[in-house]
């Protein structure tokens, strides 16, 4: 049987103690719980996860919908929530790993006008090489984006289009997260996309093939 | 422990003060990250006499008054984070005083703070809260000298305390050398088991180690090591930020990297199996944010350890850096005088604020 529950407004930990509740119900089958934060999708993973039991979660509209299975076996390493799975995601593929804002160097000019054209022109080149990644329909894992690489995530960047293309396509772009501190835009964004240089080792060495251009 | 067998042991009495807190402790503290943005254009105080700079994220103010004494000066409040009046006042009296602990001085006037929702709740409740944190201030040799109080509709509850100290001994987050040993006091989890407190989870053994956690000064761990201060370089107090947290801002102060080595951390009982059950509080999901981007551990790190090094501590223990060849003395000083304390890990030269966490 399924069962579905309404957990908006509830104070934590109530969420988690009645999903419990339900899931101990040996007729129940599976648990749809809408709930109204992120945190309480986490802790109900966690939960998932302490009995094996299958986890998925998904946003609806301004709430959040968890939907716990007992017939869907979890596997270890899932299900984490976005912060703490991509420690251990690494898997081969091509991974584009871009540590400069810029493709390629940009031709010396002393600081001025003309310095400025050129730094232009090279964040507008890499700009393309991704929107011609993402149309050429090329299977990428993942961008990595480290050191000034990272402004490419600022929101006034010209390249966060095609960084959201990217993403709705599957590909997973993550920034270092030291160099986002360091940059100053820690917190324009999104906490599932720092990573640490840990993560970025792995899935450098984890790639079928790495693109730096 | 597991969260199969919820006492209902809290949940009949009528004027429950966490009724209508939303988290409690240093759990509703803001977040680092909130915290930086509203920060970021006020004017940095510059003056010589001011030993402490905000950028170094340092638990209390230090101002010096002439070549022998500095005044060091803490304000900490925070919501109900259980039912107990009295407990509330000594917890939230603990966790202030910590503060001046903290910068290696000693704790001498304090003035209460404190909200009340006086048309809610009957006033003896009000009363037993000062009488907790009253008691908890003359226990720490300190006296408290008055107060102010005002109505609101939640409660909150704290203290403005005032300590001296020799300027010399003034223990900041900046002095850590590289090799000198983390060694942390207390146990972990005050976060996680206030949240199985609250769910009527904790056993009686789970409850007595909680609050003597929560309600034990850290006065005797500064005393007892205060013959080996040439030796102890950098001290602050684990709350809110959670270990990770306060570690971090000891190592970006000390402009070190850091090293803590889970095996050798101590925990409150059951607060792991808790965490991997889902008993989480938001402030440590709001730390593990904030943080995470210059911590690294390897992938079989189970996720309740780690949830559990991001928990936030209300009234936690102090950490110390301390000369590597010194930290057997000092953790055999603060055994001798009662106090849990282990060796946690160590700095060394890195990236500042970086923390390499080993199984």
């Amino acid at each position: 049987m399924k069962k579905d529950i309404d957990l908006r407004g509830l104070l934590c930990p109530e969420p988690v103690l009645k999903t419990k509740k339900i899931l101990d119900d040996q007729t129940v089958t599976s648990v749809e719980a809408l709930v109204d934060s992120e945190v309480n999708i986490q802790n109900l993973a966690r939960l998932a996860r302490s009995q094996n039991f299958g986890f998925k979660s998904a946003a609806k509209g301004e709430h959040f919908v968890a939907t716990i299975s007992k017939e869907e076996v979890a596997p270890n390493t899932a299900p984490e929530p976005p912060a703490a799975a991509k420690q251990s995601k690494a898997k081969s593929g091509v991974v584009i790993f871009i540590s400069k804002d810029r493709f390629g160097e940009p031709v010396a000019a002393p600081p001025g006008e003309e310095h400025e054209k050129n730094q232009a022109f090279s964040l507008n080149l890499l700009n393309v090489f991704l929107q011609t990644i993402s149309q050429s329909g090329h299977d990428v894992q993942a961008v990595l984006l480290a050191n000034s690489g990272v402004r490419l995530m600022d929101p006034e960047s010209p390249c966060v289009k095609v960084l959201d293309e990217l993403k709705e396509k599957g590909v997973e772009v993550l920034a270092c997260g030291l160099c986002l501190d360091y940059y100053g835009l820690k917190e324009k964004v999104k906490t599932e996309q720092i990573t640490n240089m840990y993560a970025i080792c792995e899935y450098l060495f984890a790639a079928e093939k790495v693109l730096s251009p | 422990m597991s969260i199969d067998n919820p006492k209902d042991d809290n949940t009949n009495n009528t004027h429950r003060l966490t009724s209508n807190v939303k988290a409690g402790g240093c759990a509703a503290k803001m977040s680092s990250s909130e915290l930086k943005q509203i920060l970021a254009n006020l004017p940095k105080a510059k003056d010589p006499r001011l030993l402490t700079g905000i950028d170094n994220f340092e638990d209390a103010a230090a101002f010096q008054l002439n070549g022998d004494l500095a005044l060091v000066k803490t304000v900490d409040f925070f919501p109900p984070l259980l039912d107990d009046p009295y407990l509330y006042g000594q917890i939230a009296a603990t966790n202030a005083l910590s503060d001046i602990y903290a910068m290696g001085a000693k704790p001498a006037l304090a003035l209460a703070l404190l909200v009340f929702p006086s048309c809610d709740f009957p006033l003896d409740i009000a009363a037993e809260i000062l009488k907790g944190g009253a008691d908890q201030v003359s226990k720490a040799g300190a006296i408290i000298a008055g107060g102010h109080s005002i109505q609101g509709s939640e409660t909150l509850y704290g203290l403005c305390v005032s300590g001296f100290v020799h300027p010399d001994k003034l223990l900041t987050n900046s002095g850590a050398k590289p090799k000198d040993r983390i060694i942390a006091t207390k146990s972990l989890g005050a976060g996680v088991s206030l949240l199985a407190l609250k769910a009527g989870l904790l056993n009686d053994e789970a409850k007595s180690r909680l609050f003597s956690n929560l309600t034990t000064l850290n006065d005797k761990a500064i005393d007892a090591l205060s013959y080996l201060s040439p030796n102890i370089h950098a001290c602050t107090d684990i709350t809110g930020f959670g270990l990770i947290g306060h570690i971090q801002e000891m190592s970006k102060a000390s402009k070190l990297g850091a090293v803590v080595e889970v095996s050798s951390i101590r925990f409150l009982p059951g607060v792991l199996e808790l965490a991997s059950q889902g008993l989480v509080p938001a402030a440590a999901y709001g730390n593990r944010k904030s943080f995470q981007g210059n911590v690294s551990y390897i992938k079989d790190l189970p996720l309740e350890v780690t949830d559990l090094l991001y928990d936030p501590q209300t009234s936690g223990g102090l950490l110390f850096a301390v000369q590597p060849e010194h930290s057997e003395d000092c953790l055999k000083a603060l055994a001798l005088v009662g106090i849990e304390a282990s060796c946690i890990g160590h700095f060394e030269e890195g990236i500042p604020g970086h923390i390499d966490i080993k199984p």
